[in-house]
C-alpha cells in the first residue's frame, strides 16, 4: 500500500484512512519518532509515517522487536525532550505493560502518545479487550476519536496535552476507526523536534521505592487536576436541548451512533446529546452538569461498559438518581462492534418508542464458510504436509504448540497442527509447561520469525536450561506476513526500506544452547522430511532441537519475481498420468489444484504461483511444468527476506 | 440528494479494497462526503470479504445496518448469497457470475443453477455479468472490478452519485491504469444496452 495521501497539500481535502490520518497529526505536529511493532488494526500508522519519513527525511520512524522495546524505545525519546508516539494493536499494550505504568509515575518531557488500536468483534485478534482499562489502572488519560472523521484533530489534541502536562496519554482507536477510510482536510506540516537533551534527575527517572513514594503522592494529585482539567476540554461536547429529561452520552466511535440513531428517530432535536472524546479520567464535573435534572441517561460506547460504570459512580457520589441505562441493564450488547441497527432499537425499547429493526432478505440455502487459508504457494503448506507425513512414519503422539501468525491457519484441516494457540510466544513458553507434565507425547512448538524475535527467545532459553525436551519449528519466511509483510531483525531491510544487519535465528538458537539446530527449505518436502525426522528424534531423547523451515513468503517471493522479470512456471496436471487419489487437492489442499468432476484433479493456471511444492506430492507424476523451471525462481523461493529496492 | 448504501464483496485478492476505494475517491471528486469500512488482517488471506460504503451528508457511522444496503455489487456468487441478509427491499444486486470454491477439502458448494434460482426468488433485482470471463479475455483477471463498476454506473442508482470520467480521474495513479480504464467502459456498455 502507498500513502500518498499522507503529504497531501496543507487545507486540501483528501481520502484518507483513519490511520493515515493518525500519522498525519503526528507529522502536523512536528513529532520527532514513531515506532511501533505490527499488528491489526494499528499497522497502517507506522507504515504511513515510515512512508512520509522516507520522503521528508523525518521523523524517526522503526519496527522494534516488540511492543515493550517499542513502547520504551517512544517513553526514552519523550524522556529526551523529543515529541514521540508508539502503535499497536491492543494486545501489545499487554507486552508493553510495564513501562506503561512507571511511565505515568516518572512523567515526561514532551509528548509521549501511546497509540491503542483495539478490535472489538476480534477480526484479526484472539481477544476483545478494552484498553481504557489501561488509562484507569495505569493514571493515564484516554482520547477516543469518534471515527476516521475526527482522528486527525483529536490525534493532534492528544499530542498537545501531553506535552502540556508532560504526562503520556492513550489515543484508544478501535477497527472502525483505524480502518474506516473518509473525507479529511489536512493542515500544514509542522517543523519536528528530532533532537532532545537529557536532564539529569535522580529523584524523577529512578523509581527506586523511595522516589517512586513520592511520585504516587505527587501522580494522584496530577490526576485530580487532569480530572478537573478535561471537563473543559472543548473535545466534549453537547447539542440538542439543555432542558431535555433524556440524555445519550456517546463516547468515542459511539458517538457517532448514537448520533445517527436519534437522527433516524427523529430524536436530535428533544434529546440531549452528549459526545464524550476524553473518556478517561471521566470529566466529572462536565458529567455532574449534564446528569442534573435528567430521568434517563443512556450510554453507547464500544468495548466494555468503562464509561457507564465511571458515570454511575459519579452519580452516586452527587447522589443524583438519572437512571442510567448501558451495557449493564441488557439494552446494548456487551460483546462485539456496536451496530446502527442495535443502537436505534436500544434507544427507542429504553424510551418505549416503536422501532422494528427492518427485515432483511432471508434465503434457504447452505452457504459454505470461506475461512481464511494459506495462499497458493505458501511455504507452509509444504513444511505442515511434510511434517504430518514424519509424525504419521514415527507414530508418535504429539501435541502442536501454535502461536499467531499466516501458520495459524493449518489449524484447519486437512492439517489439524495447531492445538494451542493463546499469545505471540505462546507456542515455546506453553511447550515448556507441556513437556513437564505430558509422559506420552512429544511437544512440537510452532512458531513465525517475527514472532520468535518478539517473544519466543527467553522461552527457548528458559527450555534449554531447565531441560525441557521439545522440537521447536520456526517457520522463517522473512517477513511479518500475516499483518502485511513488515520487515522483523532477519528481514535485512529495516522500515525505511534502508539495508540491516540480518540476525540470524540460528545464531541465536546456537548461542541459547539449542542441541540441534537444523535448517530445511520448505518448498522442499523431501528435505522438510528428513530434518524433522532428525529433529524429533532428539526431542524424543530428552533433547531441544530446533528445525528451522526456511522459505519465502510466496506473495514477497512474486513481487521479486516481477521485479527482476524471473518467469515463475506454471503447472498442469497429465490426465493420463492422474488416478484421482485426491491427494494433491485433499491432503495438500492447494486452493490452485481443483477436483474435476471425474474426481481426477486440475490445476487454475490463474491461481497457481509456480512454487513447484506440489511437484513432490503426487505419487504418480502427473503434477508438471511445461517449460524448464528457471533456477533464479528457485533461489527467490529458498532465500527470505526482502531487497532494498 | 439521499444517503446511498453500497456493499462490495466477493474474495480476498479480487480488489474489493481497491473497488471500494476508486467509489471514494470519485464520490469525493464529486464534493460527497464517503465512509468506507474496510476489511484488512486476516480476512484477506482468501477469506471473505466484506466493505462498507456509505456516501451521504448527514452519514456518521461507518457500518450499513443489516436490511438497508442499496446496492451489492459482487465479485462472487456464494459471496452474494453469504450478504444477502444486508439487501433492502428495494436493493439492487450486480454481481460477477464467477464461483469459486473454498479451498477446503470436502466442501460442498451450492451449483450456479441453485443460486440463481435463489437469488430470483429474492424478489430483489439482480443483474448478473460474466465479469471474470471478460476480464481474463483482457488479459488480467483483476479488473473484473472495473467491469463491474462500470456497468453498476450505467445501469444503477450508483451513476447519479459518480460518472465514468470521475472514476477515470481516481484512475490516474493506479498501476496498469490503460487496462482499468478498457474494463471500466467495457463494463460501461454493457449496461447501456441492458
Ligand atoms: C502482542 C501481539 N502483537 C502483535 C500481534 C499481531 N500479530 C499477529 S501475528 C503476528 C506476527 C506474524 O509474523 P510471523 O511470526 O513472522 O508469522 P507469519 O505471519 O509471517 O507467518 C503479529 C504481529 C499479536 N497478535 N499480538
Ligand atoms: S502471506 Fe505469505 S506466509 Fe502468509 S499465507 Fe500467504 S504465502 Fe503464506
Amino acid at each position: 500500500m502507498t500513502y500518498e495521501e499522507i503529504l497531501a497539500e496543507p487545507g486540501s481535502t483528501v481520502l484518507m484512512l483513519g490511520n493515515a490520518a493518525i500519522a498525519r497529526a503526528c507529522l502536523e505536529y512536528g513529532i520527532g519518532l514513531a515506532s511501533g511493532y505490527p499488528g491489526t488494526p494499528s499497522s497502517e500508522i507506522i507504515e504511513a509515517l515510515a512512508y512520509a519519513s522516507r520522503k521528508l527525511g523525518y521523523p524517526y520512524v522503526e519496527w522494534s522487536i516488540n511492543e515493550k522495546v517499542a513502547f520504551e524505545n517512544a517513553y526514552g525519546a519523550a524522556i529526551s525532550g523529543v515529541p514521540s508516539i508508539v502503535a499497536m494493536k491492543h494486545v501489545g499494550l499487554n507486552v508493553a505493560a510495564d513501562p506503561l505504568f512507571s511511565s505515568a509515575y516518572t512523567g515526561v518531557e514532551s509528548s509521549l502518545l501511546i497509540v491503542s488500536a483495539d478490535d472489538p468483534a476480534m477480526w484479526s485478534s484472539q481477544n476483545e479487550q478494552d484498553n481504557r482499562w489501561y488509562g484507569l489502572h495505569a493514571y493515564i488519560p484516554v482520547f477516543e476519536p469518534t471515527g476516521a472523521q475526527d482522528a486527525r484533530s483529536v490525534t493532534l489534541e492528544a499530542l498537545k496535552f501531553s506535552s502540556d502536562y508532560k504526562h503520556p496519554v492513550i489515543l484508544r482507536s478501535v477497527t472502525r476507526v483505524s480502518h474506516t477510510r473518509t473525507n479529511i482536510t489536512v493542515g500544514q506540516l509542522a517543523k519536528p523536534k528530532l533532537y532532545g537533551e537529557f536532564k539529569r534527575d535522580t529523584s524523577r527517572w529512578v523509581l527506586v521505592p523511595s522516589n517512586a513514594r513520592r511520585l504516587r503522592e505527587e501522580l494522584i494529585a496530577k490526576w485530580d487536576k487532569i480530572t478537573k482539567d478535561l471537563s473543559d476540554n472543548p473535545l466534549n461536547t453537547s447539542e440538542g436541548p439543555r432542558d431535555s429529561r433524556i440524555l445519550v452520552i456517546g463516547v468515542g466511535v459511539g458517538y457517532r451512533y448514537s448520533r445517527e440513531a436519534l437522527q433516524r428517530l427523529k430524536l436530535l432535536d428533544t434529546v440531549r446529546l452528549l459526545k464524550i472524546t476524553t473518556s478517561i479520567p471521566p470529566p466529572k464535573s462536565l458529567i455532574v452538569r449534564e446528569l442534573e435534572g435528567k430521568n434517563i441517561a443512556i450510554i453507547v460506547e464500544e468495548g466494555d461498559p468503562v464509561f457507564e460504570d465511571q458515570v454511575k459512580i459519579i452519580a452516586y457520589d452527587e447522589r443524583l438518581d438519572t437512571k442510567i441505562y448501558g451495557k449493564k441493564t441488557g439494552y446494548i450488547p456487551i460483546t462485539g462492534e456496536l451496530k446502527l441497527e442495535d443502537i436505534t432499537k436500544a434507544l427507542a425499547d429504553i424510551l418505549g418508542l416503536n422501532y422494528r429493526v427492518k427485515s432483511s432478505v432471508r434465503v434457504n440455502i447452505e452457504i459454505p464458510p470461506r475461512p481464511p487459508v494459506l495462499c497458493p504457494g505458501c511455504p507452509y503448506r509444504s513444511v505442515f504436509y511434510a511434517i504430518r507425513r514424519v509424525i504419521k512414519k514415527l507414530k508418535v503422539n504429539v501435541v502442536y504448540a501454535g502461536d499467531i501468525g499466516c501458520y495459524s491457519l493449518v489449524v484447519n484441516p486437512p492439517f489439524n497442527a495447531q492445538d494451542t494457540l493463546v499469545e505471540m510466544g505462546g507456542s515455546i513458553g506453553l511447550a515448556n509447561g507441556l513437556s513437564h507434565t505430558l509422559r506420552d507425547s512429544i511437544v512440537i512448538a510452532t512458531i513465525g520469525d517475527s514472532t520468535f524475535y518478539h517473544a519466543g527467545i527467553p522461552g527457548t532459553i528458559n527450555a534449554v536450561y531447565n531441560r525441557a525436551p521439545m522440537t521447536i519449528l520456526v517457520l522463517d519466511n522473512g517477513v511479518t506476513a500475516m499483518t502485511g509483510h513488515q520487515p522483523h531483525p532477519g528481514t535485512g531491510l529495516d522500515a525505511l526500506g534502508r539495508e540491516a544487519r540480518r540476525i540470524k535465528i540460528e545464531d541465536i538458537a546456537k548461542a541459547s544452547g539449542v542441541d540441534s539446530v537444523l535448517i530445511a527449505k520448505s518448498f522442499n518436502i523431501r528435505d522438510v522430511e528428513s530434518k524433522a525426522e532428525l529433529a524429533i528424534r532428539e526431542a524424543l531423547n530428552g533433547k531441544v532441537s530446533m528445525l528451522i523451515a526456511r522459505g519465502s513468503c510466496i506473495l514477497t517471493a512474486i513481487a521479486k519475481s516481477r521485479r527482476y522479470k524471473v518467469k515463475r512456471p506454471v503447472y498442469s496436471i497429465d490426465l493420463d498420468k492422474c488416478r484421482a487419489c485426491t491427494i494433491c487437492y485433499n491432503a495438500f489442499a492447494c486452493p490452485a489444484i481443483i477436483p474435476r468432476g471425474d474426481g481426477k484433479a486440475s490445476i487454475d493456471p490463474r491461481i497457481c504461483t509456480g512454487c513447484s511444492a506440489c511437484v513432490d506430492v503426487c505419487p504418480f507424476e502427473a503434477i508438471q511444468s511445461i517449460e524448464v523451471v528457471d533456477e533464479t525462481w528457485r533461489g527467490i523461493l529458498d532465500e527470505v527476506g526482502l531487497d532494498s529496492e | 440528494m439521499s444517503n446511498l448504501n453500497i456493499l462490495v464483496v466477493g474474495v480476498g485478492g479480487q480488489g474489493i479494497l481497491t473497488l471500494s476505494r476508486i467509489i471514494g475517491e470519485s464520490a469525493l471528486r464529486r464534493g460527497l462526503k464517503v465512509l468506507i469500512a474496510e476489511t484488512h488482517g486476516l480476512s484477506q488471506r482468501g477469506g471473505s470479504v466484506i466493505v462498507h460504503v456509505r456516501i451521504g451528508d448527514d452519514i456518521e457511522a461507518p457500518l450499513i445496518p443489516l436490511g438497508e444496503c442499496d446496492l451489492m455489487l459482487s465479485l462472487e456468487l456464494v459471496e452474494t448469497l453469504r450478504y444477502l441478509n444486508y439487501m433492502g427491499n428495494n436493493g439492487v444486486i450486480v454481481s460477477d457470475t464467477l464461483i469459486l470454491r473454498p479451498p477446503i477439502p470436502r466442501v460442498k458448494i451450492p451449483s450456479y443453477e441453485e443460486i440463481i434460482t435463489t437469488l430470483k426468488n429474492t424478489g430483489l433485482e439482480v443483474h448478473l455479468l460474466d465479469a471474470s470471463l471478460e476480464a481474463d479475455r483482457l488479459g488480467d483477471i483483476r479488473v473484473a472490478n472495473m467491469i463491474i463498476l462500470g456497468y453498476a454506473i450505467s445501469s444503477t442508482l450508483l451513476g447519479k452519485y459518480i460518472d465514468i470520467d470521475s472514476v477515470v480521474e481516481s484512475l490516474a495513479h493506479i498501476p496498469g491504469k490503460e487496462l482499468n480504464i478498457k474494463a471500466l467502459s467495457m463494463g460501461f456498455k454493457f449496461g447501456v444496452k441492458h
